[in-house]
C-alpha cells in the first residue's frame, strides 16, 4: 500500500529479490538498460519494455533511515509521506488527483539505503509525471500549523507502525533482535522509527532533512517500459534538466562497516497471540556490495541448506526427524552494509525449544563438516539466476531492482552479470562462505519466540 | 474476429525465444494416411491482448496470448468446484487434494518431484477456494516440453504417499491453533456465523475433519474435482497454440470426462436492522473493523455503476471519501478499503480497516456518516467524472505482464463475461451516470443494512450486551 517502506522490519519482498538479469543477457539486447546523466548530475535509466503502452517512472533518492540524525528516527518515511502534501504550485491532495485523473498509480517507499517515489502510468502520461515529480524535487512547502497534514500524517504513521510492528509478536521480537544485532549502526532502528521519537517529530525537522538531500544530483530516475531512451532524454531535460542543485544538499552517507557480534545472548518475547513457537538463531552477515562473491556464495551455500523442501534442514527436521513444522535458512545480502544470516525452525507440538535447537544445530554441523555436493550448489544457483529471467515480466520489479542497486552504489554492470556470477560460484565457496558466518567463533543472537504463560493466557 | 487453420500463422510473431521449436513438422504430409486434424484457431484481437481461442484435440478450452519477447510460459487451469463441495465431516479434503498435486507421482517422491522441478526451474502447485480447483506452472520455453510432461504425471499418476500426507496433517493441526490469534479468520468466523451459519460457505476444518481424511479419499476426490468437461485454461508465453495443445492434452489424458459435484445453495444476504457491532477480543494495539453489506452479482444490470460509485466510497485510495476522512483528515489509519464482491451464489459489498482500539468507536462511526452521507445526498459530477477518469485511464496497467494478462483471461472465462470483455470494459465504466449511483448509494450504502465486526480490545463500541444492558435498566 502506498507510502509504505522496506527494509528489515517492513515488507521484505523487494530486498529478498536476488538482483537480476538474463542470463543470456548480451548488451543491445532488447531489453537491455542504458543510462545517462543529465547536465544538474541526476542519472537516467532507461529499461524498454514494449509489450504493453505502459510506463513505470520512479525517482530513487540516495537517502534513508540511516542517515536520520540521533534522536529524530522515523523522519526519513514520515517525510516521504510528506512528499504528497503541498509544493509551491501543487495544494495539499494535488498530487494525487493529477495522478488519478491521468489514470496513474503512485506510490513510494523507504528503507534504511534509499527512498523511492513512484508512477504507473499510460505512456502518453509520462512528462505530466515528471512534471509532478520534478516539482516536489525542490518546491515542497511544509506546512508547520499543528492542525496541518504534517501533524496528521504523524498520527498515521504511528497506525502504520502499530499495523507492522506493534500487532505482530514475531516482528516486535525480530525488532529487538535487530536493534542488538546491528547495536552501534544506524540500523539498529527499525525504518518506521522509534514510536516516541515518531510522535516528537516537526515540521521544521522535515525541512531540515528536505534541504539535506533532495536535490538532483542526488537522484536517480529510471523509467521502465514503452519507451525508448531518446523519448525519456527529451522529456527528462524538458522536466528535470532545470533543476538546479539547492546547494545545500550533501551526498554524504552514515553508512559503516557492521562489526562482529562480540556476545551470544537469547531473547524470550511471549504473547498470548502466539500460537506456535517460533526458534531463530541471527548471526552476522555479509553484504552484496561490500563482498559480492563472499555475498553470492552465502546465498547459495544457505539455498542448499535451508531454501526450500528439497534442503538439507527441510529433509532432515520436517520430513525424517519430523521434528519441526518448518524451517529454513537465508541471509540479507541487499543492504549496502551487513546484514543478519539467520537459522530459524518451528516445532511440531509437543517438541520443545530445547530439543528443536538441539536437532537443527546437529544438521547444521554435521553439513557444514562434510560439504555440500556438487549437484545441489548446481541445482541452487542455477534456480537463483533463473529468477532473473522471471522478474523480466514486470516492468516494476526491473525498475526496482536496477533502481535499488544504483542507488546504494552498485551499477548497471552488476545486475547484467549477476546470473553469470552467480552460476559461476563453487561448492567450495558456497560451503565456505556458510562455514564462516557459522562458525564456531562466531557469536549470534538466539530469538525465542513463545506462547503467553498459562496464567496470562487469559490477559 | 477471424478464424485461422495452422499453417496459416504457425509461428507468426515468434522470435529467437520460439526458434527451439521451428525445425518441428507443422503439418503431416498429405501422404500420409492419418492426417492429425489441423488445430482450428480463433483469433480475438483486442485492444489488450491477441487471445487465440482453441479446443485441443483431447478437449480441452485454451485461451493463449504468444509472447514471444521473454523465453517463458504461464499455464492456468481451472475447474468450477472446490471446497464447498467437501463432505459433510471431511472439510478440508480439496485442500489435500491440491497440496499434493506436487508432493510425488509416477516414480518420484516428493523429495525427487520437488528436485525435478528446480532442476527444471519451473514452479507448478494448485490451490482451492469456495468454488474453484486452480493449478499453476511457470516455466522455461526452452524445456517447456520436459516441464509440463512432469505437471501431466501429476494428473496420470499422483502418489499420495503417506510421508506427505502425514506432514499435511501435521501442518493442518498447527493452523487450527494460530487461525485462533489471526484477526482476519476471527472477523471472517464471526461474519459468517451471522450471516450464513447453514450454509456450505460457514464450514470449518477441524481436527475430526482433519483426522478423516485419508490419501485415498484424496485421491477419489482428484478424479472429482479435475475432470475434462469443467476445465478451463489459460497460457501466456513464448508458444504457439500448436506447440501448447499437445503439452495440454497429456496433462488431460487421464482426467475423467465428467463428475457429479452437489449444488451450491444461493445466499441471500439478510435484511438486517442496525445489528450491534460484533466484538470479537484479541489482545493487540489495533482493531480490524470489518463492515459487510449486500452486494450485486456480476450479471447484475447495476453492477458497473455500484463498481464506480464504490472508487468514490473507498475503493480509489486517495480518491475516496473514506481514505480522505478517516485518514488524510482525522489520522486514524494507514488505510481504509472498500470492495464490491460479486459471486455466482453469495455477493457482499463492503471493507476493512485498522485504526488503535482507543479509536475503534470514532472509526466505525466515520464510515457510518460516509456511508449515510452517500444514501442522502450520493456522489457529485465532479467525482463521477474524476472516478471514470481513473478508472478508464488506469486499464492498461493491468496488461503490462504475462502473468496479469493470464490471470485475466482466467477471469473473464470464470466469470463467463465473453472473449471481448476487455475490449468493453471502459465502454461500460463510461456508460455509467449519476441517476445509475444515487439510485444504488440509497439501496446498498444504508449502514443500518450492513454488519460491523470489530477484532481486538476495541473502546467506545456499543455490543448488544451494552444494548441489553441499556434496556434492562430503561425499564
Amino acid at each position: 500500500m502506498r507510502r509504505t517502506l522496506t527494509g528489515g522490519l517492513a515488507a521484505l519482498a523487494l530486498l529478498a529479490l536476488p538482483a537480476f538479469a538474463d542470463t543470456a543477457a548480451e548488451p543491445g539486447e532488447a531489453w537491455t538498460p542504458t543510462t545517462f546523466n543529465l547536465d544538474n548530475g541526476m542519472q537516467v535509466v532507461v529499461i524498454p519494455d514494449h509489450r504493453a503502452p505502459v510506463v513505470t517512472h520512479m525517482v530513487w533518492y540516495k537517502v534513508g533511515a540511516v542517515d536520520e540524525a540521533p534522536g529524530k528516527s522515523g523522519i526519513a518515511h514520515l517525510f516521504e509521506h510528506v512528499m504528497f502534501q503541498e509544493t509551491d504550485d501543487l495544494a495539499p491532495g494535488d498530487f494525487d488527483k493529477i495522478v488519478s485523473r491521468n489514470g496513474g498509480q503512485s506510490n513510494a517507499f523507504t528503507s534504511w539505503d534509499y527512498t523511492a517515489y513512484y508512477e504507473r502510468v499510460a505512456k502518453d502520461q509520462l512528462g505530466v509525471m515528471m512534471g509532478l515529480e520534478a516539482e516536489r524535487m525542490t518546491d515542497l512547502v511544509i506546512n508547520d500549523d499543528p492542525e496541518g497534514p504534517f501533524i496528521s500524517e504523524r498520527d498515521v504513521v504511528k497506525e502504520e507502525r502499530r499495523q507492522r510492528i506493534d500487532n505482530n509478536p514475531g516482528v516486535i521480537l525480530r525488532e529487538q533482535v535487530l536493534s542488538k544485532l546491528w547495536a552501534g549502526h544506524p540500523y539498529e532502528i527499525t525504518v518506521i522509527g522509534k514510536m516516541e521519537e515518531v510522535a516528537a517529530l516537526t515540521p521544521e525537522d522535515g525541512l531540515a532533512f528536505y534541504h539535506e538531500y533532495y536535490s538532483p544530483e542526488n537522484a536517480i530516475l529510471v523509467v521502465a517500459g514503452d519507451v525508448t531512451e531518446d523519448e525519456v532524454r527529451a522529456l527528462a531535460e524538458e522536466h528535470y534538466g532545470p533543476k538546479q542543485p539547492t546547494g545545500t544538499a550533501h551526498g554524504e552517507r552514515k553508512w559503516q562497516s557492521v562489526p562482529l557480534l562480540a556476545e551470544t545472548e537469547t531473547l524470550t518475547y511471549s504473547d498470548p497471540k502466539v500460537r506456535q513457537p517460533q526458534w531463530s538463531r541471527y548471526y552476522s552477515g555479509v553484504s552484496q556490495i561490500r563482498s559480492p562473491r563472499e555475498a553470492l556464495a552465502l546465498d547459495v551455500g544457505l539455498e542448499v541448506l535451508g531454501g526450500g523442501m528439497t534442503s538439507r534442514l527441510y529433509q532432515s527436521l520436517v520430513e525424517g526427524q519430523q521434528l519441526a513444522i518448518d524451517v529454513g535458512s537465508y541471509a540479507w545480502t541487499d543492504l549496502h552494509d551487513e546484514g543478519p544470516a539467520v537459522i530459524t525452525a518451528s516445532p511440531v507440538p509437543g517438541v520443545s525449544m530445547d530439543d528443536l535447537e538441539t536437532a537443527v544445530m546437529a544438521e547444521v554441523e554435521k553439513v557444514l563438516e562434510e560439504g555440500f555436493t556438487e549437484s545441489e550448489v548446481i541445482r541452487a544457483r542455477n534456480s537463483l539466476a533463473a529468477s532473473a529471467i522471471y522478474a523480466r515480466d514486470s516492468q516494476t520489479t526491473l525498475a526496482n531492482v536496477f533502481g535499488s542497486t544504483l542507488a546504494i552504489g552498485g551499477t548497471i554492470g552488476d545486475v547484467l552479470a549477476y546470473p553469470d556470477e552467480m552460476k559461476s560460484i563453487t561448492p567450495e565457496e558456497a560451503i565456505a562462505a556458510v562455514r564462516t558466518v557459522f562458525g564456531a567463533d562466531r557469536h549470534y543472537i538466539e530469538a525465542h519466540l513463545l506462547p503467553a504463560a498459562e496464567e496470562d493466557a487469559s490477559e | 474476429m477471424k478464424t485461422r487453420l495452422v499453417s496459416t500463422l504457425i509461428l507468426a510473431g515468434c522470435l529467437s525465444a520460439c526458434a527451439q521449436f521451428q525445425n518441428a513438422p507443422l503439418v503431416e504430409p498429405e501422404a500420409l494416411v492419418a492426417v492429425e486434424p489441423a488445430l482450428e484457431v480463433t483469433v480475438h484481437s483486442g485492444d489488450f491482448a491477441e487471445i487465440q481461442q482453441f479446443v485441443t484435440p483431447g478437449g480441452a478450452s485454451v485461451w493463449l496470448v504468444s509472447e514471444p519477447s521473454i523465453p517463458i510460459l504461464s499455464v492456468e487451469m481451472a475447474w468450477k468446484g472446490g471446497e464447498a463441495a467437501d463432505p459433510d465431516g471431511l472439510e478440508g479434503l480439496a485442500e489435500a487434494v491440491v497440496y499434493h498435486m506436487n508432493e510425488g507421482a509416477g516414480d518420484l517422491d516428493s523429495l525427487a518431484y520437488q528436485t525435478r522441478m528446480e532442476e527444471l526451474n519451473m514452479s507448478f502447485g494448485c490451490s482451492s477456494s469456495n468454488n474453484w480447483t486452480t493449478c499453476s506452472a511457470s516455466m522455461l520455453t526452452e524445456n517447456a516440453g520436459e516441464a509440463m510432461d512432469l505437471v501431466a504425471s501429476s494428473f496420470s499418476a499422483p502418489r499420495f504417499d503417506e510421508g506427505p500426507f502425514e506432514r499435511f496433517r501435521r501442518e493442518q493441526e498447527v493452523g487450527l491453533e494460530t487461525r485462533e490469534a489471526s484477526a482476519s479468520y476471527l472477523a471472517w468466523r464471526a461474519k459468517s456465523q451471522a450471516l450464513y451459519p447453514d450454509h456450505p460457505y460457514a464450514r470449518e476444518k477441524s481436527a475430526e475433519s482433519i483426522a478423516a481424511l485419508t490419501p485415498e479419499l484424496a485421491r477419489e476426490h482428484l478424479r472429482k474435482l479435475m475432470v475434462k468437461d469443467r476445465l478451463l485454461v489459460t497460457a501466456v508465453g513464448a508458444v504457439t497454440p500448436e506447440e501448447l495443445a499437445p503439452m495440454i492434452d497429456k496433462v488431460i489424458a487421464d482426467l475423467p470426462d465428467s463428475s457429479d459435484l452437489p449444488e451450491t445453495p444461493e445466499i441471500a444476504f439478510p435484511a438486517l436492522d442496525a445489528p450491534a457491532t460484533i466484538v470479537v477480543d484479541l489482545p493487540q494495539p489495533q482493531t480490524l473493523v470489518q463492515f459487510t453489506g449486500p452486494g450485486l452479482k456480476r450479471e447484475d444490470p447495476d453492477f458497473f455503476p455500484a463498481y464506480v460509485l464504490n472508487y468514490t466510497y473507498g475503493g480509489g485510495g486517495f480518491d475516496s471519501r473514506l481514505m480522505q476522512t478517516l485518514r488524510v483528515q482525522q489520522g486514524l489509519t494507514y488505510g481504509v478499503y472498500t470492495s464490491v464482491n460479486p459471486g455466482e451464489y453469495y455477493s457482499t459489498w463492503g471493507g476493512a480497516g485498522q485504526t488503535k482500539n482507543e479509536s475503534a468507536g470514532a472509526f466505525i462511526e466515520g464510515v457510518k456518516i460516509e456511508m449515510q452521507d452517500f444514501v442522502d445526498n450520493g456522489m457529485t459530477e465532479e467525482e463521477l467524472a474524476d472516478a471514470k477518469a481513473y478508472l478508464t485511464g488506469s486499464y492498461p496497467l493491468g496488461f503490462d505482464s504475462n502473468a496479469k494478462i493470464a490471470s485475466q483471461m482466467m477471469g473473464v472465462r470464470q466469470d463467463e463475461m465473453g472473449i471481448d470483455y476487455f475490449d468493453r470494459r471502459n465502454s461500460l465504466v463510461n456508460a455509467v451516470t449519476l441517476d445509475d449511483i444515487n439510485r444504488i448509494a440509497k439501496e446498498y450504502l444504508d449502514p443500518s443494512k450492513s454488519l460491523f465486526i470489530a477484532v481486538g480490545m476495541p473502546e467506545g463500541i456499543e455490543t448488544a450486551e451494552d444494548a441489553a444492558a441499556e434496556d434492562t435498566a430503561a425499564e
